[in-house]
């Protein structure tokens, strides 16, 4: 009667030697939280077995793996998935009313803002950001005061382990003694994430299961994703040339039709999609996920004017916190001139969704055939 | 026949039960004393401290609870069910549903070392879910049976076959996934019922605010809160910012005397309201409490000095008014609303903390135990009784005492159960 539980020897063959890991930190994050230490993040992030005698064989980081299906239904019913872009409330364009933040945003500064507002409210204790430290390098950071949240605002198109991170903050936050659980000390702290599909679709997948770090996760809010892309110098060099520019000179990368790369002294070149997929991460490629369809809020570029973020609001919870931050004056939506007017560019917005996701969920489809039929998708990342 | 029968059920086992078990086990008469939760100690245990002499709870209930464990007439029966009764005074079978606890008991030291690797998170039903708790687990800190329990519905092998992690841990190899539920047939002479109250849940008076603003509390969290083995340790301070909380509203009768809900008097509100304001300016003199009351009513030994003194030497106020609502400002500090006494105008209070002292009402599924033990219930669902047999049920051979007969202090619960244990005895005696 006993099944064979799936470990991490699974996920190793199934996901991570297929090329499909998406580098989230999920399964490392879980494995540090409960101070396990049978795995870390290893060459090129991803993960792997620091010590395999370690590991108890429990299954629990394959089953949060964003690219094994085991719970996916269960996720699909808890959020009332609905196709194609899942379930959601509302759909906003909005922007912040902070100008600092407009300043140095991607689009709209919604993402900040939000944040902001959950922080002031200490609705949260702290949120995980990513922050720029370098050119094309972000690191994840726990965000505790309005001032380190301004200063990671932004975003450039690299993955940064996110839910890594979490497992380390969660670790050193809570000194796990030999001493009885029960006798922790302190309210509950919760915390906001950001972060890409795959990032929040581990989350998720977690607090199905009820287990650490995630349970200190109260706010989630998704970026829309089509890929992240991930370069070494070789693959630099080629686009460069390919290009035509220096990738010292960028200043804001963004995406929402086409890749927008925004240069010094103002200037900014369109590239479209296509140019760029050598240098996306393979694991992308697989992801059928663009609107993030299991956050509390999904935002993104596409489909507002500049200065504008999409909004899409999706869950109770994440229906007031947009409510709040709009009622207190942390954002503000997008005026149109007449409701006619609004009815046509929320339809656009919509559609505009609708349409890259259909595109890479045909994507993956696709690629995840080229799989089962054998074919190596090459894990050069 | 006369041996299989000189026993009695005690159903519950908070202080009634457990003071009727006690009696029982000590006049020699054997007690199966049945509990649904993994441990002994009901709400008691949850109290940080007792009215009117400030007594820490779990410290005079401790005792008590080893005691139950020790006396060798008291069999214990927790994590367990009476699902059927029949039979009558002086010869009743119960049929009793014992439920896994997936640990052994006889194995298991209560280390915690299962608990610190279990990697499930769910709220903490006995610390009033302030906090979260693992899904393996001991009920309280000095619950008895002093073992870990595996909570069935939040663990991930039994939910979903995966983990096993407590088990790996475990030197003892207490750990037991193979434990199956079972039913046992007791024979008693008589039945003793005890199983206390739930609180009124106070979102059913929506304009107090109760879940909607942070710092509106109810009394069993404040208990937890301000309760040195809590979830904060001890420090009273408000959910929302964890700020010390110094000036504090208490707000009496919330559902209790009250058309809309239960038009009964709780009786102990007065006296624990009392009780958490003096303890909030123990930990702090600078705490200024407010108690906002119908009635004042301190009608118990030693009751109405003690209000005295919290006025005098606790910096209480107590105000005759019934709250009206509950509004917040910017910092959600909760504002009281009030009319005043003299003056008969409406007054506004903001404050850091209003704890609402909730109403106690029979458990919420009283009416399938009165059911199961054949017995009828008053018409606010607590058991039946009558003025000059105020421990008999209608059923002869089933006796009640504690809150689950009408609103009860603990004082006077200890003494129900003692009379209570008295009949019983006379019952299995004869």
């Amino acid at each position: 009667m006993e099944e064979e539980i799936k470990t991490f020897k699974d996920l190793t063959r199934e996901v991570v030697e297929r090329g499909i890991c998406g580098k989230c930190g999920g399964c490392v994050s879980f494995c540090s939280a409960g101070e396990l230490n049978a795995l870390e993040m290893g060459k090129n992030e991803v993960p792997r077995y620091i010590n395999e005698e370690n590991c108890l064989k429990c299954g629990i980081c394959y089953l949060i793996c964003p690219q094994t299906d085991t719970l996916n239904v269960e996720l699909q019913e808890k959020f009332g998935w609905k196709p194609l872009i899942g379930d959601y409330q509302r759909i906003t364009s909005a922007q912040t009313t902070d100008k600092k933040i407009r300043e140095i945003c991607t689009d709209g500064g919604v993402v900040t803002s939000l944040l902001l507002y959950l922080l002031e409210r200490n609705l949260i204790n702290g949120a995980i950001v990513s922050k720029k430290i370098g050119r094309f390098a972000r690191k994840a950071i726990l965000a505790r005061t309005p001032e380190e949240l301004i200063e990671a605002a932004g975003s450039t198109f690299s993955g940064s382990l996110h839910l890594e991170e979490l497992g380390g903050k969660y670790t050193t936050y809570t000194p796990i003694l030999s001493t009885v659980k029960s006798l922790e000390k302190g309210y509950l702290h919760d915390i906001a994430v950001v972060g890409t599909p795959c990032q929040i679709n581990a989350i998720r997948k977690m607090q199905c299961l009820g287990v650490i770090p995630a349970h200190l996760i109260k706010y989630t809010i998704g970026l829309f994703c089509i890929e992240n892309f991930s370069f070494d110098d070789v693959a630099r060099e080629m686009l460069e040339k390919k290009l035509d520019i220096n990738l010292e000179k960028i200043v804001k990368l963004n995406i929402k039709d086409d890749f927008i790369i925004s240069l010094t002294k103002g200037v900014t070149i369109h590239v479209p999609l296509e140019e760029v997929h050598e240098v996306a991460r393979p694991a992308c490629f697989t992801c059928k996920d663009f609107s993030n369809e299991y956050a509390d809020i999904s935002v993104g570029g596409l489909g507002s004017p500049d200065g504008y973020t999409t909004t899409l609001i999706r869950t109770k919870v994440g229906t007031s916190v947009y409510d709040g931050a709009l009622r207190n004056g942390y954002i503000q939506e997008r005026t149109f001139e007449n409701a006619e007017e609004r009815k046509i560019e929320k339809t656009k917005m919509l559609a505009k969704i609708v349409s890259f996701t259909r595109r890479k969920k045909m994507r993956a489809e696709e690629r995840l055939s080229e799989l089962a039929g054998g074919k190596d998708i090459g894990g050069k990342n | 026949m006369e041996e299989k029968t000189r026993a009695v059920l005690v159903i519950g086992g908070g202080i009634a039960g457990i003071q009727a078990a006690l009696d029982l086990g000590d006049m020699g008469i054997k007690v199966h004393l049945v509990e649904r939760k993994p441990a002994i100690g009901g709400r008691m245990a949850q109290l940080d401290k007792t009215f009117p002499t400030n007594d820490c709870s779990i410290c005079i209930l401790a005792p008590k609870l080893a005691d139950c464990f020790r006396q060798p007439n008291i069999t214990l029966h927790t994590l367990s069910e009476v699902k059927n009764v029949t039979g009558q005074m002086g010869d009743f079978s119960v049929k009793l549903r014992k439920y896994a606890r997936f640990v052994k008991e006889n194995e298991c030291t209560n280390c915690g070392e299962c608990a610190t690797k279990c990697p499930v998170k769910v709220p903490d039903e006995f610390d009033m879910e302030l906090r979260k708790r693992e899904a393996i687990y001991p009920y309280y800190l000095q619950g008895v049976p002093a073992v870990m329990t595996i909570d069935r519905e939040n663990c991930l092998y039994l939910t979903r076959g995966v983990c096993r992690i407590c088990e790996k841990f475990c030197t003892r190899k207490a750990i037991d996934f193979e434990q199956k539920d079972t039913d046992i047939t007791l024979h008693v002479g008589a039945v003793i019922v005890a199983t206390g109250f739930d609180p009124f849940d106070p979102s059913g008076i929506p304009q107090y605010g109760y879940k909607r603003y942070r710092n509106v509390i109810m009394s069993l969290e404040y208990e937890r809160l301000i309760c040195a083995s809590g979830p904060t340790g001890g420090h009273l301070t408000r959910p929302s910012d964890k700020k010390p909380a110094e000036t504090i509203a208490f707000i009496q009768c919330v559902g209790s005397r009250d058309i809309k809900n239960n038009r009964y008097c709780s009786s102990v509100c007065c006296m624990h309201a009392t009780k958490e304001a003096m303890l909030a300016y123990e930990h702090n003199p600078k705490v200024k409490s407010y108690i906002f009351y119908i009635d004042l009513r301190a009608a118990g030994k030693g009751f109405q000095k003690y209000v005295a003194r919290g006025e005098q030497e606790y910096n209480i106020s107590y105000i005759r008014s019934r709250a009206a609502k509950i509004t917040e400002d910017q910092k959600e500090n909760p504002i009281v609303w009030y009319e005043e006494p003299q003056s008969s105008k409406t007054k506004k209070m903001t404050v850091d903390l209003a704890v609402l002292a909730t109403s106690l009402m029979p458990r919420k599924d009283v009416e399938e135990l009165a059911k199961v033990l054949g017995v009828e219930l008053d018409e606010y669902n607590f058991f039946k009784t009558n003025p000059l047999s105020p421990l008999d049920t209608t059923r002869p051979g089933i006796f009640v005492c504690g809150c689950c007969r009408e609103p009860t202090d603990i004082p006077e619960s200890v003494a129900q159960a003692s009379g209570a244990s008295g009949r019983a005895a006379e019952t299995v005696m004869r």
